[in-house]
């Protein structure tokens, strides 16, 4: 049976592929070539670390694999998040669920297929990722074909078992709190504990590693590169693999690469043994909604306060009621909270010790916190538009613009965005202590990127909406969040490219080597200027008119 | 009220709808039937401004909805096959943002939402989510949403779908006094039975083209079956012969 459920997949794959226009197959390579120049820029920066690493005379080779351990841990652990976020979704509200529960099919069976789903969405982007860093590895290291097909060979078992610790969980927390309102609050908790590991992570300084002044003795350092990084866990074992692997050890690399196969398939068969007895509790539940009394005012809205008695009120007050009360959202706010936290214990941990060098930093935290305000603005921006999902015929059958809807995803965005960015500039610049020109200029810099970040996010939505997906996870990984997150990166890298030039006036001002040029100042201006216009209008206006025209 | 004139829709090479030309006047009741995959979803579509036409138009009160959507979509209320409504809003809720919406007064809400709540018997569920509605409660809150903003035209896909008996009749009666006050109704079912007691006239679509449009007397005697009923002369007009031969193999 779960043969036939397969064979639908690939049938529906096969269906997508065979209808598509001439026009399609050349938007959809474009953006496959897009995607692959990301990735040969990821490969290229990774090589470049890892050339770095190995010549460090000595223990350069100890450097390369204690970072590939590292990296894979990491990628295991950003898997396991993932697959938190995807699984409750996959598992208890996909639509085809009905069907499938009515169909006459097992619950194991029904299960393996919604699992091996979630798996998938929980970690294919996360898996690509590890790509260009392992040729980077074989060209740094001079390993074979063979290497990559054992990294090939190794990596299934090892994205499924880190998907398994989400799918697991979810399992056993709709099995367990069924109620709903139990089970949010169980949900919130869980998110809660995994920001505090996260912190604890991040806390427990993995930068020793390029630091090793911070260890106190040479014997310490050397110990800490010859541990195993977190022993007990798949990254561990298939970091291993991979050593043995480039070291040519065929025999070992094949028993640990059969013991990854092996735990996982263990794992895989005891979630579905375990999903034959609490999988249809779990989702009964989950059709029953929360039933939880709410009475309604009859007095203006809150935000007709301020954008009066408006359309656009109502849908800030619709998109703010409705975020609010939607407790996935919970779980990504407390994330975002651990993030900023850990980005700015990070700013603190660097070794910068002259006022140039943090001014110099203060400056380029315009590019990395850029990147932070990007990844938010792919979670909560751009899939703001398509979370309108199948209600979007009560806002498209309203007296209401298209252009309004989006000013109002705008606003709900632009707040928080930019409440984060002046934050995460505020605190770097006080922690920094930054020269008040490079303050100024960080902050101001931040902001905008905040403001364009959100833009982007709304007029990208609108441009690829995907209104039928059941999981946020579709809008993310989807063309559209690929193309966004491209030209976000893109436009950080640009404002950092053209305020570059009146920050290197004022350090070489500050050096005595050099003066300020107003008209280099202004050309400057005017660039960051035109970049801003067209990072705010163009997408916006592209996406505007794709939604009008939308079917 | 509403005005299609040489209305079209391709979806690439497939013609989903074929030179529709009608006229729904005030006060009046149509009727639009015709076969699974007819066009009849893809004209509401059009119609009501979610699909854009590929030719033609579409007024609606003396608006286009081409080139004036806002004010041609104010006058009008959509109830479509499928109420989905956002699930993390109460009854209470969803009801005031399309009031909202439609520019209804506060004052006027705070006496209406309560009132249409109770016709249609969702005061005792007015608290709760949306995402604990069934369909037939999701169904009558969508009809309370579009009487709430008293619209001029009313578009409605299979509208009974989900309605208990009661509420069935309930919302009968109240189209019927919606038309005598003036609004015109275009109403799509598959219930044959509610466009014979309904609608003052009929239109049958089959593959995007519309093939009858007439009252039930003159729809009788173009199909040369006076006697009979709407679902002998819609079965003639789709092909009711195939009916019978498919029965066979039961």
């Amino acid at each position: 049976m779960w043969g036939l459920l397969l064979r639908r997949r690939a049938r529906t794959l096969v269906n997508t592929l065979s209808r598509w226009t001439a026009y399609e197959w050349g938007r959809n390579a474009a953006f496959a070539a897009a995607g692959a120049a990301l990735l040969y820029g990821l490969h290229y920066g990774f090589f470049r670390l890892l050339f770095y690493l190995g010549g460090v005379e000595l223990i350069g080779k100890l450097l390369i694999w204690k970072l590939t351990a590292m990296l894979l841990l990491m990628t295991f652990s950003m898997v396991v998040v993932s697959s938190l976020l995807t699984a409750l979704t996959t598992l208890y509200y996909s639509y085809d669920l009905k069907f499938l529960f009515k169909a006459p099919l097992t619950l194991r069976v029904i299960f393996l297929d919604k699992s091996l789903e979630s798996v998938v969405f929980a970690s294919w982007m996360i898996g690509l990722i590890l790509i260009p860093y392992v040729i980077a590895l074989m060209r740094v290291e001079h390993l074979s074909a063979g290497f990559f097909a054992a990294f090939l060979a190794a990596l299934p078992p090892f994205l499924l078992l880190a998907s398994s610790f989400g799918i697991g969980f979810t399992l056993l927390l709709l099995y367990l709190f069924p109620s709903s309102r139990t089970r949010d609050v169980v949900w919130v908790i869980s998110s809660l504990s995994l920001t505090v590991v996260y912190g604890l992570v991040r806390f427990s300084q993995p930068e020793k590693l390029v630091r090793p002044d911070a260890l106190k003795v040479v014997a310490e350092y050397l110990g800490f590169l010859q541990a195993p990084t977190a022993p007990y866990l798949p990254s561990w074992w298939f970091s291993q693999a991979l050593h043995l692997a480039a070291q040519g050890e065929w025999g070992a690399w094949g028993a640990r690469t059969a013991a990854l196969w092996t735990c996982a398939a263990l794992v895989y068969a005891a979630l579905t043994m375990l999903a034959g007895k609490v999988y249809f509790v779990g989702y009964s539940g989950a059709q029953e909604g929360a039933l939880r009394r709410r009475t309604h005012a009859f007095r203006p809205l809150p935000e007709q306060r301020i954008l009066g008695a408006r359309p656009s009120a109502a849908l800030l007050w619709k998109e703010r009621t409705t975020f609010f009360r939607d407790v996935k959202h919970w779980s990504q706010i407390l994330l975002i909270i651990g993030l900023v936290f850990v980005y700015l214990f990070s700013i603190r941990r660097l070794p910068l010790d002259s006022a140039h060098l943090r001014s110099l930093v203060s400056f380029l935290n315009v590019g990395t916190a850029g990147f932070v305000l990007a990844a938010l603005g792919l979670r909560f921006t751009f899939p703001a538009i398509s979370l309108e999902g199948k209600s979007w015929w009560v806002l498209r059958s309203a007296p209401v613009d298209v252009a309004e809807i989006m000013r109002d995803k705008f606003l709900f965005s632009a707040l928080p965005m930019t409440a984060i960015a002046g934050l995460l500039g505020v605190m770097t610049n006080w922690i920094l202590d930054a020269d008040r020109f490079t303050a100024w200029l960080s902050l101001g810099a931040l902001l905008v990127v905040g403001l364009a970040i959100c833009s982007m996010g709304v007029g990208f939505g609108a441009l690829f909406p995907r209104f039928t997906v059941e999981n946020i996870h579709q809008i993310e990984s989807s063309v559209g969040g690929f193309v966004y997150m491209s030209a976000c990166l893109f436009y950080v890298g640009a404002t950092i490219a053209v305020l570059a030039a009146p920050m290197q006036m004022h350090f070489m001002r500050m050096f005595g080597s050099g003066v300020w040029d107003d008209r280099v100042a202004a050309a400057s201006a005017a660039s960051w200027l035109v970049l801003n216009v067209v990072a705010f209008i163009l997408p916006w206006r592209l996406g505007r008119r794709a939604l009008e025209r939308h079917e | 009220m509403i005005r299609l004139e040489g209305l079209s829709k391709s979806f690439g090479q497939y013609r989903a709808v074929s030179d529709l030309n009608l006229e729904v006047k005030p006060g009046e009741i149509f009727g639009f039937l015709g076969p699974n995959g007819a066009g009849k979803t893809t004209t509401v579509k059009m119609i009501t401004g979610l699909l854009r036409p590929t030719a033609g138009t579409v007024v609606i009160d003396g608006r286009s909805m081409a080139s004036d959507p806002i004010a041609a979509k104010k006058a009008m209320g959509l109830v479509p096959d499928e109420p989905f409504v956002y699930p993390k809003l109460t009854g209470s809720e969803y009801l005031r943002f399309i009031g909202e919406l439609y520019g209804v007064p506060l004052s006027d809400m705070s006496s209406r939402i309560p009132d249409l709540l109770e016709m249609f018997e969702l005061s005792p569920w007015a608290g709760e989510l949306l995402e604990s509605y069934s369909h037939g409660m999701r169904q009558k809150l969508v009809l309370a949403g579009i009487l709430l903003h008293e619209p001029k035209v009313l578009v409605l896909d299979e509208p009974m779908v989900g309605l208990d008996p009661k509420s069935g009749r309930l919302v009968k009666d109240i189209f019927i006094r919606l038309a005598r006050r003036g609004t015109a109704i275009f109403m799509c079912t598959h219930v044959l039975e509610i466009a014979e007691k309904l609608c003052d006239r009929i239109g049958i679509m089959i593959g995007g083209r519309m093939v009858a449009c007439a009252t039930l007397p003159e729809l009788h005697s173009q199909a040369g079956q006076g006697g009979d009923d709407l679902e002998s002369i819609f079965l003639s007009l789709t092909g009711g012969a195939e009916y019978a031969a498919l029965l066979r193999y039961l």
